[in-house]
């Protein structure tokens, strides 16, 4: 029994065991527990990053149509496995406590929501640890119908954005059938060393159909543009950790695919070849904008949201259009960035999520225009979310800094201003919409309804200070992650980022966090000097402000924070056309007169006659064609 | 924490040699440094646009419009001054931090102008917050404005304008006015004593029958802590 045997097994009990035990009031710790030793065997293989070790194969598989289907966890499997387990663990630590038993008081099912998490980990260990195309296939369908769980657990509202989900999703594993249908059609073997083997040899036109089958197919599970819609809406509508787990790796798997079958089967080289007119725009090109646009599009939405969850949820999107680009370019600094932001995209956003569930589970809502200043009451909670939308606004002293710097520095590098600069208008964007989060959730004006709330209690704040804690860390010393980067690199067949504990050692212009961050809280400590040997400080009462001379009482509001940035929305506020809804819309419309004419039809006429004529006329194809 | 602020009419005993020449210092940067509220009456406030503007350029000289009275230097008092606007003047200038300066611009700071026979126009400023500088006129041109700015420099800088210092040593003549104007249940949301009691200007005449008056009233308002626990009674409430 391997040790891959050992976790498999490991997640299965999870499962079993929120199926049976859910109910009941320790199951929480126990489940968490499970995780954490979960954790544990995935970090005693941790030798699999290190070293180019071999792979930790599972000791079960089986033949199917000739094909013979077997799983094993390689380095990049290992890494996504990482954050996906460190992620559950630190979630399901969180409702365990108060947050689980006020979810059940308001009758939502705390079994469900354990379960789900619980089959969400199983099923992205089977993808993670998939061996050939057809085994990455049943990966796929269970981690699409275990989101779905997740998704659909509170409410109507829910449900309805679960099921857009799951009609994207449907389509999205059609588009890959069909790819791997078209393989085996042409090689007759799907393992992925035969796949390999075979796709350099197919022609242009081939190369380019099964490009874009696999790549829209698993770009709907990232939320690539244009097929991204889904998912802000259903992230945001998912009960608190369960968003945090969505929103850190659930879409990420989407990403893990297409590392696997589009970067490591076809390769970035065979990409760039594949060009239409002339040479001047590459499959890779395609990938490259179709990451830019994902930056931007995506996060400037985020900006005009109103809710805290689903400004979050648009930056998920948005994120990933970073981890898409740094791979797509795919020089070593670039895909080293591409492949960290998944790991330091996963650790903040987790972190994110989990203090805008605070935020609804003390005040009851997450509307943005009805929050402010909650710093007086929830402080250890405003210094987490600061720490979170550093890292999301890739600012230093975090770890979002060091993979947008190695993105930036990396396409500079490869001559490419104007994704350059897309890629910094998505920064500014994300700037500017993280600052009104902070600021509309805990800066301002503490309202009267908010006078008594409480801070969280300790079972909802240790799992975030510990994500905190990684943010920091991971970004004081990146190091660390780019070990374990380095290894996915090299199983991906990617060049390998050399790399010191302080980031990138370059002749011209290289990176040292471990200064850089000393640097800065330097800095910051001469101020703290300042601050507290200048003794100047004095408080005063919120209402002892000036408002134009206006004598303030509890009644009125001075502050406002409805209707933020309206001199830049004035500007490009007429930019937003809503295409892709109402593209969408279309679609639907579409498919729904389609349906409502072959019902009629069907409906009318008599049906038996035309199951007859559509048995005449499918045999005498079928006849025809032999 | 000590840190008054000093100037040469104090007797304290200074035993640092160059204690002098470092208030010397100060005081110039001071008046070198000056920051004007934005906060404007009546209308006066129109000649401040060009005196702040290229072709005046108040700015050379150091002086800079502020938004917030926290960090301003300067309250201008642009123009008549109704009983209403002079409670909000008064709020406002208890917000700032000494030292501070107040400029009365217009004839109808002076004396009420052109409406001394108003029943709702506060006439003498000076009777109600103490008054650095008169900048009469119908209004004064910006040239005047200016003059009168450089005056207020040079009294900066030689240390004379030191009448933020009476408004916390005559603090409960200043109030008896204050509460004949507006009535006895006047109060703002600064502790005027307090601040006094900061400074170490808490004279003889700072308290008297008014502040007892104003102490009988008083609903102060206590600073907003930050506090982990909701107290007893909010967690019986939820």
């Amino acid at each position: 029994m391997s040790a891959f045997d050992l976790l498999l097994g490991l997640a299965a009990v999870g499962v079993a065991y929120a199926w049976v035990f859910g109910r009941h009031a320790r199951c929480g710790w126990i489940i968490t527990l499970v995780y954490a030793i979960q954790f544990g065997v995935l970090l005693s293989m941790g030798g699999l990053a290190y070293s180019g070790r071999t792979p930790v194969a599972a000791s079960f598989g089986f033949q199917f149509l000739g094909q013979s289907l077997h799983w094993r966890l390689d380095a990049v499997g290992w890494f996504f496995a990482l954050i996906t387990l460190g992620v559950a663990l630190l979630a399901s630590g969180f409702m365990a406590g108060e947050w689980g038993r006020t979810w059940r008081a308001r009758g939502g099912s705390l079994r469900g929501l354990h379960l789900a998490l619980a089959l969400n980990v199983f099923a992205m260990l089977v993808l993670l640890a998939s061996g050939d195309l057809l085994s990455l296939f049943i990966g796929w369908e269970l981690v699409s119908w275990a989101s779905y769980l997740l998704m659909a657990l509170d409410g109507v509202r829910a449900r309805d954005a679960a099921l857009r989900y799951l009609t994207y999703a449907l389509a999205g594993a059609m588009a890959i059938l069909a790819g791997i249908v078209l393989l085996w059609v042409e090689g007759g073997d799907l393992a992925f060393d035969a796949v390999a083997r075979l796709l350099p040899g197919l022609p242009d036109g081939r190369l380019w159909l099964l490009v874009l089958l696999f790549a829209s197919g698993f770009g709907i599970k990232m939320g690539l543009l244009p097929f991204h819609l889904w998912q802000p809406k259903a992230y945001a509508l998912t009960p608190g950790p369960g968003a945090a787990f969505l929103g850190a790796i659930s879409s990420r798997m989407g990403l893990f695919a297409l590392l696997v079958v589009v970067i490591r089967l076809f390769g970035l080289d065979r990409l760039a070849g594949l060009s239409v007119p002339f040479g001047l725009f590459s499959a890779r090109d395609l990938l490259a904008w179709v990451g830019v646009l994902t930056i931007v599009l995506p996060t400037f939405t985020a900006l005009r949201q109103q809710d805290a969850r689903r400004l979050l949820a648009w930056h998920g999107v948005g994120q990933t259009g970073y981890m898409l680009l740094g791979v797509a370019v795919g020089s070593d600094l670039a895909s080293a960035g591409g492949l960290m932001h998944v790991f330091n995209h996963a650790s903040y956003q987790a972190l994110l999520f989990l203090v805008v569930a605070g935020i609804l589970h003390r005040t009851g809502t997450t509307d943005l225009n009805r929050l402010g200043g909650l710093v007086a009451r929830m402080p250890l909670s405003f210094f987490l979310m600061l720490v979170g939308i550093i890292g999301l606004a890739g600012l230093p002293p975090m770890n979002g800094f060091v993979s947008k710097w190695m993105i930036y520095r990396a396409l500079i590098d490869a001559g490419s201003p104007l994704l350059f600069i897309g890629a910094v208008i998505g920064t500014l964007g994300t700037i500017l919409s993280v600052y009104k989060l902070l600021h509309n959730c805990f800066l301002g004006q503490l309202r009267l309804e908010h006078q008594d709330i409480e801070e969280l209690r300790w079972t909802q704040l240790v799992p975030m200070l510990l994500l905190a804690g990684v943010v920091f860390v991971t970004g004081w010393f990146p190091g660390l992650v780019l070990d374990w980067v380095g290894a996915a690199q090299a199983a991906l067949g990617l060049p390998v980022l050399a790399h010191t504990l302080g980031g990138v050692a370059r002749a011209h212009g290289g990176l040292d966090m471990i200064w850089l961050v000393g640097v800065l809280l330097g800095g910051f400590g001469v101020g703290a000097l300042v601050f507290l040997l200048g003794g100047r400080a004095r408080r005063v009462h919120p209402l002892d402000n000036y408002a134009g001379g206006h004598f303030l009482d509890s009644h009125t509001r001075y502050q406002y924070s409805d209707d933020f940035y309206a001199g830049l929305m004035h500007r490009i506020g007429p930019w937003y056309r809503g295409l892709f809804q109402r593209g969408e819309e279309a679609l639907v419309a579409w498919v729904d007169l389609l349906s409502l004419a072959m019902q009629g039809l069907y409906r009318q006429a008599r049906p038996a006659l035309w199951l007859v004529a559509a048995l005449v006329v499918s045999l005498s194809w079928v006849l025809g064609a032999a | 924490m000590n840190d008054r602020v000093q100037s040469p009419g104090e007797r304290v005993t200074r035993t640092n040699p160059l204690a002098h020449v470092f208030d010397e210092l100060s005081r110039f940067c001071r008046s070198r440094s000056l920051f004007i509220l934005h906060y404007c009456t009546g209308c006066g406030a129109i000649e401040l646009p060009p005196a702040m503007t290229s072709r005046f350029d108040m700015e050379r000289l150091g002086i800079q419009p502020m938004v917030t009275p926290r960090q301003a230097d300067i309250l201008l008092v642009t123009g008549y001054v109704s009983v209403k606007t002079l409670k909000r003047i008064l709020l406002t200038y208890e917000q700032m931090a000494a030292p501070k300066y107040v400029i009365g611009i217009c004839s109808c700071t002076v004396n009420g102008g052109m409406y001394w026979q108003s029943y709702a126009t506060a006439k003498v400023l000076k009777a109600y917050l103490p008054v650095d500088l008169y900048i009469a006129g119908c209004m004064p041109r910006p040239e005047a404005v200016i003059t009168g700015m450089r005056a207020l420099m040079d009294d900066i800088a030689a240390g004379r304008a030191e009448s933020w210092k009476r408004y916390y040593t005559h603090y409960d003549h200043y109030l008896g006015n204050q509460q004949a104007l507006f009535g006895e249940n006047w109060q703002t949301p600064t502790d005027v004593l307090a601040e006094a009691r900061h400074y170490g200007l808490l004279g003889e005449r700072s308290e008297g029958e008014h502040t007892a008056l104003l102490e009988r009233h008083q609903q102060p308002l206590e600073p907003l802590t930050m506090r982990l626990r909701a107290p007893a009674g909010g967690e019986e409430k939820a």
